[in-house]
C-alpha cells in the first residue's frame, strides 16, 4: 500500500481541527483561572508569608508580657487584638503561632505521606515483601497519635520536634494504605503492563506510570489529614507534650484561652478562627490543584 | 520462510492455595498447558478459542510478561525464559504488544507524543529532537495528525487511541507484534479501518504478528495461519483457507458450525456442542476435549492425543481422518452481518487504494 492510501484513512479519521492548534495552558493558569482556586491559592501564599516573616511582621517580641494589659479586649489603642492572659500582644501571638502551626502540619503530612507513599508503592509493586510492609503499618495502625507523642515525647522531651516526629509516624500507615489500596487498582491497567513489555526499569514505570495515577486520593488525604494533624498537634500541646509555653502555637494558645473563655472570648476564639482560615484554605488549594492536575479534566 | 517465534510445550498452572496460616497447594488452575506452535517471518498467525482458553496468558508468556511454567519461547533463535537482565531488555524492543481495551492501554497523565517517545526513550534510540521527529512520522503512518502528539488519551474516540496504541508498539521497530484482540472493543466500521492499518503496516514493515481473537471474520481477513486453542491447548493449526474448508478436529468443527449460518435448511444438521467447558482446575484426563466430543471413544479419555501433521494441517485428534464428514460448508459459513463486514473491510482497502 502506498503512502498515500494511509493518508486518506487519516483524514478520514482525523478530527477537524487546523493544524498547529494553540498550546494548552499550563497547570498554574488552569489553577488561576477557577476563583475559588486562585482565592485560596492566595490566601495560602499569605499564610505562608506571614508565618515565616513572623519576626518581621510582629509589632512586639512573643515572650513580652505586660500583665497591666492582661485580657485586654480587641480595638484597644496599641493592642489592636487585645492581649492574652499574661498581657501579650495577640497579634504578634498569632503570627508565631501560625508559623509554629504549619511547621507542624506541614512538616508531618510531608515527612509522614512521603514515607507512606513509598511503602505504599512498594507494597503494591513488590508484591513479596507486601505481606510484611502490611502487618508492620497494622502495628503503627493500632497506636492512637496520641500513644506515639507520649512515647516520643519520653524519648527526645516534649517540643515541636517531638510532636513533628509523633504525627509523621502516625500519618505514615494511613497513607500507605490509601496509596496500596490504589496502586493494585491502577497496577491493573493495560498501560503498565504496555510499560513493562517495553522493558522499562521498575523506578521508571513507577514515577511515571503508577505514581501520577494515584495523585487524586493522595492530595485528598494529604489536605484532609493536616486538618487533622493541627487538632492532634494542639491536642498533645494542650497534654503539654507539644509546644511548652511561653512558645506560642495555635493549637496551645486556644487551649489556653479555655479558661477565660467567659471573661476574655477572643484568647481563644481568634487562635480557633486562624485553625479554621489554615485548614479551609488547604483543603481547597488541595481539591483545585488535584484538578489542575489531572488532564481529563482540562478544557 | 523462516521462523522467528517458536513456542514449544508451554505452560503456565496457577497454584491454587488453600488454608490461613499454612497454604497447602491443593490443586493448580492450568492456564496454558502445553502449547507448541510457530510464527514465521512476516506472518500473522491467528490463536481462537472461546474465552478462557488461555490465548491472552499465552501472549503475556511469549512477552514474558508472566513467567511461564513449563516449557521454550525461541525468538529469533533464542531462548526468551533463559536470556534475563539486559538481553531481556534488547529482546523487549523487538517484540511488543497492542492490547484489546484502547481506552486501558494508553496512560491518562502523558500527552500521546510521549507515550509514543517512551519506549524510544527507555532503549535510548535518538535524541530527544530525533525522537520528537519520529513521532511525528508514526503519527502520520498511523493516519493520526502531527498536532495529536500534544494531546491527552481522553480527547480521542476509540479507533483513534488504538492507532496511538499501534504508534507505540512500532515505535521501537520491533519485528513481533503481539495484538491482543486488538479490534473486539471497536465499532465495526472503525475495526475495518484498523484492521486494514495493521495490514498495511505489515505490508510496509515486514511485521510478524500473533493476532488473538474470537471473531472468525476478523480472524479470516487477517490471519494466513490459524491455530486453534481450548482449555490450555492447541487443538489445530493450518492455513487459513484449508481451516476453513476442511477443519479436521471436532473441536474446530464445532467452532466454525457455531458461526450464524443465513441458510435455514442447515437448521438440524448441526448439533451444537453440549456441556460447558470444564474447568482448567480439573482438566479431563486423555483428550481434554472428549467430554464435549460427540465422536469420544474410549481411547480419548486414557490417551492424549500429540498434536500431529495431517496433510499440511495439525491435529491433535486419534481420529481425525475417520470422522465423518458432515458434509457442511464453513467457507460460507459466516453471517451476512459477517460476510457484510469483509466485504466493508476490502471495500475501505480498496477506496484508500483508489
Amino acid at each position: 500500500m502506498s503512502m498515500a492510501s494511509v493518508n486518506s484513512t487519516a483524514a478520514a479519521a482525523a478530527t477537524p481541527v487546523a493544524p498547529g492548534t494553540p498550546k494548552r495552558p499550563g497547570t498554574l493558569s488552569r489553577l488561576l483561572r477557577e476563583p475559588v482556586a486562585a482565592v485560596s491559592l492566595i490566601v495560602a501564599v499569605l499564610l505562608i508569608l506571614a508565618a515565616a516573616l513572623a519576626p518581621v511582621l510582629a509589632p512586639t517580641d512573643p515572650f513580652d508580657n505586660d500583665l497591666a494589659s492582661a485580657m485586654t479586649v480587641p480595638g484597644a489603642p496599641g493592642l489592636l487584638l487585645g492581649a492574652d492572659s499574661q498581657g501579650r500582644d495577640m497579634i504578634t501571638r498569632l503570627l508565631y503561632g501560625l508559623r509554629a502551626t504549619l511547621l507542624m502540619g506541614g512538616a508531618s503530612v510531608l515527612l509522614g505521606g512521603v514515607a507512606g507513599a513509598i511503602i505504599g508503592f512498594a507494597s503494591a509493586y513488590y508484591r513479596r515483601i507486601d505481606g510484611l510492609l502490611m502487618r508492620l503499618m497494622d502495628v503503627l495502625l493500632s497506636f492512637p497519635a496520641i500513644l506515639f507523642g507520649l512515647a516520643i515525647a519520653a524519648i527526645f522531651g516534649p517540643g515541636i520536634p517531638a510532636v513533628i516526629l509523633a504525627l509523621s509516624v502516625a500519618t505514615v500507615p494511613l497513607m500507605a494504605r490509601i496509596v496500596r489500596g490504589n496502586a493494585l487498582v491502577v497496577m491493573r491497567q493495560d498501560y503498565i503492563e504496555a510499560a513493562r513489555a517495553t522493558g522499562m526499569g521498575d523506578g521508571r514505570l513507577i514515577l511515571r506510570h503508577l505514581a501520577p495515577n494515584c495523585l487524586s486520593p493522595i492530595f485528598v488525604f494529604a489536605t484532609l489529614r493536616f486538618g487533622q494533624v493541627i487538632l492532634l498537634g494542639s491536642a498533645l500541646s494542650f497534654l503539654g507534650l507539644g509546644a511548652q509555653p511561653p512558645v506560642a502555637e495555635l493549637g496551645a494558645m486556644a487551649s489556653e484561652g479555655r479558661s477565660f473563655l467567659f471573661f476574655a472570648p477572643h484568647i481563644a476564639v481568634l487562635p480557633c478562627v486562624v485553625i479554621f482560615v489554615v485548614v479551609l484554605t488547604f483543603n481547597l488549594l488541595g481539591d483545585a490543584l488535584r484538578d489542575a492536575l489531572d488532564p481529563r479534566l482540562r478544557v | 520462510m523462516s521462523a522467528l517465534l517458536e513456542v514449544d510445550g508451554l505452560a503456565k498452572h496457577y497454584p491454587v492455595k488453600k488454608g490461613l496460616l499454612l497454604q497447602k497447594q491443593v490443586g493448580a488452575v492450568r492456564a496454558v498447558d502445553g502449547v507448541s506452535f510457530t510464527l514465521n517471518r512476516g506472518e500473522t498467525l491467528a490463536l481462537v478459542g472461546e474465552s478462557g482458553c488461555g490465548k491472552s496468558t499465552t501472549a503475556r508468556l511469549v512477552l514474558r510478561l508472566i513467567e511461564p511454567s513449563a516449557g521454550r519461547i525461541r525468538f529469533d533463535g533464542q531462548d526468551v525464559t533463559k536470556v534475563d537482565g539486559g538481553a531481556m531488555r534488547a529482546l523487549r524492543r523487538r517484540m511488543q504488544i497492542v492490547f484489546q481495551d484502547p481506552y486501558a492501554s494508553l496512560n491518562p497523565r502523558l500527552t500521546v507524543g510521549d507515550a509514543i517517545a517512551e519506549p524510544m526513550a527507555v532503549h535510548g534510540i535518538g535524541n530527544e529532537a530525533s525522537r520528537r521527529a519520529k513521532v511525528q512520522e508514526l503519527l502520520a503512518l498511523v493516519g493520526l495528525r502531527p498536532f495529536h502528539a500534544d494531546r491527552y488519551p481522553h480527547e480521542f474516540s476509540g479507533g483513534q487511541r488504538q492507532r496511538i496504541g499501534i504508534a507505540r508498539a512500532l515505535a521501537v521497530e520491533p519485528d513481533l507484534v503481539v495484538c491482543d484482540e486488538p479490534v473486539s472493543a471497536l465499532d465495526v466500521s472503525i475495526q475495518a479501518q484498523v484492521v486494514n492499518l495493521m495490514k498495511d503496516l505489515q505490508a510496509r514493515l515486514g511485521l510478524s504478528y500473533l493476532f488473538i481473537a474470537h471473531d472468525l471474520a476478523v480472524v479470516k481477513h487477517m490471519a494466513d495461519r490459524i491455530a486453534v486453542m481450548y482449555l490450555g491447548a492447541v487443538m489445530e493449526v493450518g492455513e487459513k483457507r484449508a481451516l476453513f474448508a476442511r477443519p479436521r478436529h471436532p473441536y474446530t468443527r464445532a467452532l466454525l458450525a457455531a458461526i450464524p449460518h443465513p441458510d435455514p435448511s442447515r437448521r438440524g444438521r448441526v448439533t451444537p456442542l453440549g456441556g460447558d467447558v470444564p474447568s482448567p482446575m480439573a482438566v479431563p484426563p486423555g483428550c481434554r476435549f472428549h467430554t464435549r466430543c460427540p465422536f469420544a471413544q474410549d481411547r480419548c479419555r486414557s490417551e492424549v492425543p500429540a498434536l500431529r501433521d495431517l496433510q499440511g494441517q495439525q491435529v491433535a485428534c486419534h481420529f481425525a481422518e475417520s470422522l465423518p464428514d458432515p458434509g457442511l460448508d464453513y467457507s460460507g459459513g459466516l453471517t451476512e452481518a459477517a460476510a457484510k463486514r469483509l466485504a466493508l473491510y476490502d471495500a475501505a482497502r480498496r477506496k484508500a487504494a483508489a
